[in-house]
């Protein structure tokens, strides 16, 4: 502590109450005088603790140039964060200090930030944050967050607010930090719903806030109970596939602006996906939604490049490859769809590596009937024999020309594994990254590959949540088959903040279905290149029977042709298309 | 209110002396303590250079000190969490006593005359506040008011302290007359004469509140029509109402005992018809008071 501070600790941040010494009404204003400053005074009386005259004049001079600052209708953040970051590379956009301003001055801290992906809901939250609680009139603060994001709000507000964030572990916690973080799915627990209901927040933010979209969730009730002065909430989309879902996060924020239930769905709703009167509902959301898209102009995102990396295979491995299809082939054609998940998988894997292919295999064998257990068991016996592997060697050639740090991306944890033991055999430092590391690992994982390591071989599940955009290669080593999947791999690294374009390699093995899957995502629906936003709602609206992929594995299974494949997927390529323009055609967005 | 000043007297308070190394732009070394105080406990201490000026910060590589950055409100919220009590006194000597005597002389002998006994000198007490008043309605106001109270008569002072007379530092306890009125009802009496200045003002925003507060009210009564009885119907309209009822919220900020003289006489009183009496008076010059003690 400073000798010349004596109070530094004790008197700032004040820990005040907001107890109320005297209410009274004057006229039609409502007059509190609350105890908590003079309280304090009093207790320095008592205690004889007189400070020099000398600091009380200046604390006045400060009292009144930070009344003077907070009443200046702009954003104090921005001022104040102007040297933060400059050192951090942090460019806030026109887009985001608008949604700030519009939030604090017209929406009275009352929003739904809904943003498309890649906007900076993050920061626009942040920004209303450390407004807020630069003009004194936030203190308490709870941000809930799917706990794979916990560590990464952590980070956000440290590295480019300044914040230093509580990140909740045990029950104590929610009523110990000033600025809490935690899981939604914690906080819904006993016994810690009970705490944070009992707390009065000044700023509640919940951060994909699609995840409350149904109202008779656990979830959706704990955010309804909690006591709160201002709430955002952060989701890119809002309506995922009902226009209930909209109905009921605007019910969280602020309940009444749609009406009754009845009398939206009687205003409002043509049927559960198509809204009528779009006009009308937009000027209702327009008091409680920002949505900022990417075709407004609002950011200039750096280039994607595409480079397709064909690899032929040995003629070993193409043999191999041709047995695993069959197998798949004549299995799918006799068990029919309600098995279909080990053979899309198959036939994923056989594109990736065989190894991956032979442990998937050796699991089938557990249910597979005798007659086929023979030609399985000897499937795997090649397959253990087979000791090339092309793409691998391809990935050797292709990272060698790398001066730069890149992220490998394969959707299974054999080829993961694999790549590796290739990669440090060669001599390159590598990290792992997938779905098993805990919250603290993968951002101990994110740390060492931003300060060392050169590539970083990640699983599917590891690409979600966590950004890197100091790193702009990305190697597809194996091509995951739903768009969505895809388009989460490389908004890990093409995102807000990416100052470089962003190089894409896909490793496609030559005459296999991944180069159909190419010929679909990159050709078709031109995914590398552009960023088609709102794929999820693309791909409900689509109605599929079943899952993408297993569309997919359908016209692999139906067909035999190559010509004939690729009708097919061009005209699931179209359905997309015409969906994505539908969509936009009947939105409540305008 | 100049930055610059304050920027200033706070180093020198903190026994620093900023160093111009060239036009514009200062150094200091700043401690472990200081840079712990300013920037939190991970801070350690370094040369600060600071300019007040964006292209000299920038060229320079200083740190900016203007109205809104980070380095000024470190140092505003340090210096804000000093100072919460002070005192201060107005010595004796400032005011011309035979003067005073000789007026309170003629005060009390109305037609007769009088003669003092015995003086002496005291304190009495006043209390000077602070006030943050926060208006809460469709948008934010702040306003700050320096109060006084004389703690003898409880009375809020209408007219201008002399600040200026003040001197820091606290004068001898037995000189001191013990105040009459506590802290808690001075206090009261202050914010009440700050909120009846705001209510002088234009009252409109209060009305727009109010309209906003009705309409919204409505919205949510029909969200939840035949089910207003409920607990979380409650909750959302006492959340609603706390948010958007406009009201005014008074906080002292700090406060200052202020010592100011006073000065006690025992007269001989003679009245025209030659009875004497004996009386104490008590002469407060800040308030030009007057008091039979």
């Amino acid at each position: 502590m400073h000798p010349l501070f004596p109070q530094t600790t004790s008197a700032w941040p004040p820990k005040d109450t907001a107890a109320v010494l005297q209410e009274y009404c004057l006229g039609k204003l409502q007059v509190q005088i609350e105890a908590a400053g003079f309280g304090r005074i009093v207790k320095e009386l008592r205690a004889r603790r007189f400070d020099t005259w000398e600091w009380y004049q200046l604390a006045r001079r400060a009292d009144r140039l930070a009344a003077a600052q907070n009443q200046t209708q702009g954003l104090l953040a921005l001022e104040h964060l102007r040297e933060r970051w400059q050192e951090t590379g942090v460019i806030p956009y026109e887009h985001q200090i608008r949604t700030a301003e519009r939030v604090i001055h017209e929406l009275h801290g009352q929003a739904i930030l809904a943003d498309e992906v890649g906007l900076g809901k993050t920061i626009e939250a942040g920004l209303i944050l450390t407004e807020y609680m630069l003009r004194g009139l936030v203190k308490k603060v709870l941000i809930l967050t799917p706990a794979n994001l916990i560590w990464q709000w952590y980070y956000e507000l440290y590295e480019k607010f300044g914040l230093a964030a509580g990140i909740q572990r045990t029950p104590w916690d929610w009523t110990y930090a000033d600025v809490l973080i935690a899981s939604l799915d914690t906080a819904k627990r006993e016994p810690h719903a009970s705490i944070v209901k009992s707390i009065v927040y000044d700023l509640l933010i919940i951060d994909e806030a699609h995840k409350l979209k149904n109202s008779s969730t656990a979830s959706y009730r704990l955010v309804n109970s909690l006591q709160k002065k201002y709430c955002l909430m952060l989701t890119a989309t809002p309506v995922q596939n009902e226009l209930k879902e909209l109905y009921n996060l605007i019910g969280l924020i602020k309940p009444g602006q749609l009406g009754s239930y009845q009398s939206f769905k009687r205003r409002f709703m043509a049927d559960k996906r198509t809204p009528k009167n779009p006009r009308e509902l937009r000027q209702l959301l327009d008091q409680v939604m920002i949505r900022n898209r990417r075709e407004e102009g609002t950011v200039r995102f750096t280039e994607r490049i595409v480079h397709p990396i064909i690899v032929a295979l040995g003629p070993r491995e193409q043999e191999i490859y041709l047995r695993v299809n069959e197998f798949i082939k004549s299995r799918g054609r006799r068990a029919g769809p309600s098995s279909m998940l080990p053979l899309i998988t198959l036939q994923r894997e056989v594109c990736s590596s065989f190894l991956a292919v032979a442990l998937t295999l050796e699991k089938m064998m557990a249910s597979l009937a005798e007659a086929e257990l023979a030609e399985a068991a000897a499937l795997l016996k090649d397959l253990a024999e087979v000791k090339q592997n092309s793409k691998c060697d391809a990935l050797e050639r292709l990272v060698a020309q790398f001066s730069d740090k890149a992220i490998i991306f394969t959707e299974y944890r054999a080829s993961q594994e694999y790549i590796r033991y290739r990669l440090e055999r060669a001599g390159y430092r590598t990290l792992a990254f997938d779905g098993s590391l805990s919250r603290g690992q993968k951002q101990w994982v994110r740390h060492l590959f931003q300060r060392e390591a050169q590539f970083l071989v990640s699983t599917e599940s590891g690409g979600e949540g966590l950004n890197f955009q100091f790193c702009n290669l990305v190697v597809n080593f194996d091509l995951p088959w739903n768009p969505m999947r895809l388009e989460q791999r490389i908004g890990r690294v093409h995102r807000l903040g990416q100052m470089r374009d962003v190089h894409i390699y896909n490793l496609i093995t030559k005459d296999t279905v991944e180069e159909h899957i190419m010929y679909l995502l990159h050709k078709k629906i031109n995914m590398f290149e552009s960023i088609i936003g709102e794929l999820d709602a693309i791909l409900l609206h689509l109605n599929l029977g079943k899952s993408f992929e297993s569309e997919i594995m359908k016209i692999f299974l139906e067909h035999e042709e190559r010509e004939q494949i690729q009708a097919q997927l061009d005209g699931l390529a179209e359905k997309i298309l015409s969906s994505r323009d539908e969509i936009r055609a009947a939105s409540w967005e305008g | 209110m100049s930055i610059r000043q304050l920027v200033f007297d706070f180093f020198a308070l903190c026994g620093h002396r900023p160093i111009e190394v060239c036009p514009g732009v200062w150094q200091v070394k700043a401690d472990d303590g200081l840079m712990q105080a300013l920037d939190g406990w991970r801070a350690q201490g370094r040369l600060l250079q600071f300019s007040f000026q964006r292209d000299l910060a920038e060229a320079y590589g200083a740190e900016l000190i203007s109205p809104g950055s980070y380095r000024l409100n470190t140092i505003l919220r340090l210096v804000q969490g000093q100072g919460l009590l002070s005192q201060a006194h107005i010595p004796h000597h400032l005011f011309h006593e035979p003067g005073i005597r000789k007026r309170v002389l003629a005060e009390c002998a109305g037609t007769g005359r009088a003669y003092v006994l015995t003086s002496s000198a005291h304190f009495g007490q006043y209390l000077q506040l602070e006030l943050s008043a926060q208006a809460r309605g469709l948008q934010k106001k702040e306003s700050l008011h320096t109060i006084v109270v004389n703690l003898s008569s409880g009375e809020v002072l209408k007219f201008a302290f002399p600040f200026h007379l003040l001197q820091a530092g606290s004068v001898p306890t037995e000189q001191i007359r013990r105040r009459k009125c506590s802290l808690k009802q001075a206090y009261l009496k202050a914010a009440a004469h700050v909120s009846e200045l705001w209510s002088q003002d234009d009252q409109s925003w209060v009305e727009q509140a109010l309209g906003k507060m009705a309409e919204e009210e409505k919205k949510l009564r029909e969200f939840y029509q035949g089910r207003t009885s409920t607990a979380e119907f409650t909750a959302k309209l006492q959340e609603l109402r706390g948010r958007l009822h406009p009201g005014l919220s008074i906080r002292a900020l700090r406060g200052a005992i202020l010592f100011t003289p006073l000065f006690r006489y025992r007269l001989v009183v003679v009245s025209a018809s030659g009875r004497e009496r004996v009386c104490t008076v008590m002469y407060d010059p800040i308030a030009n008071l007057r008091e039979l003690d």
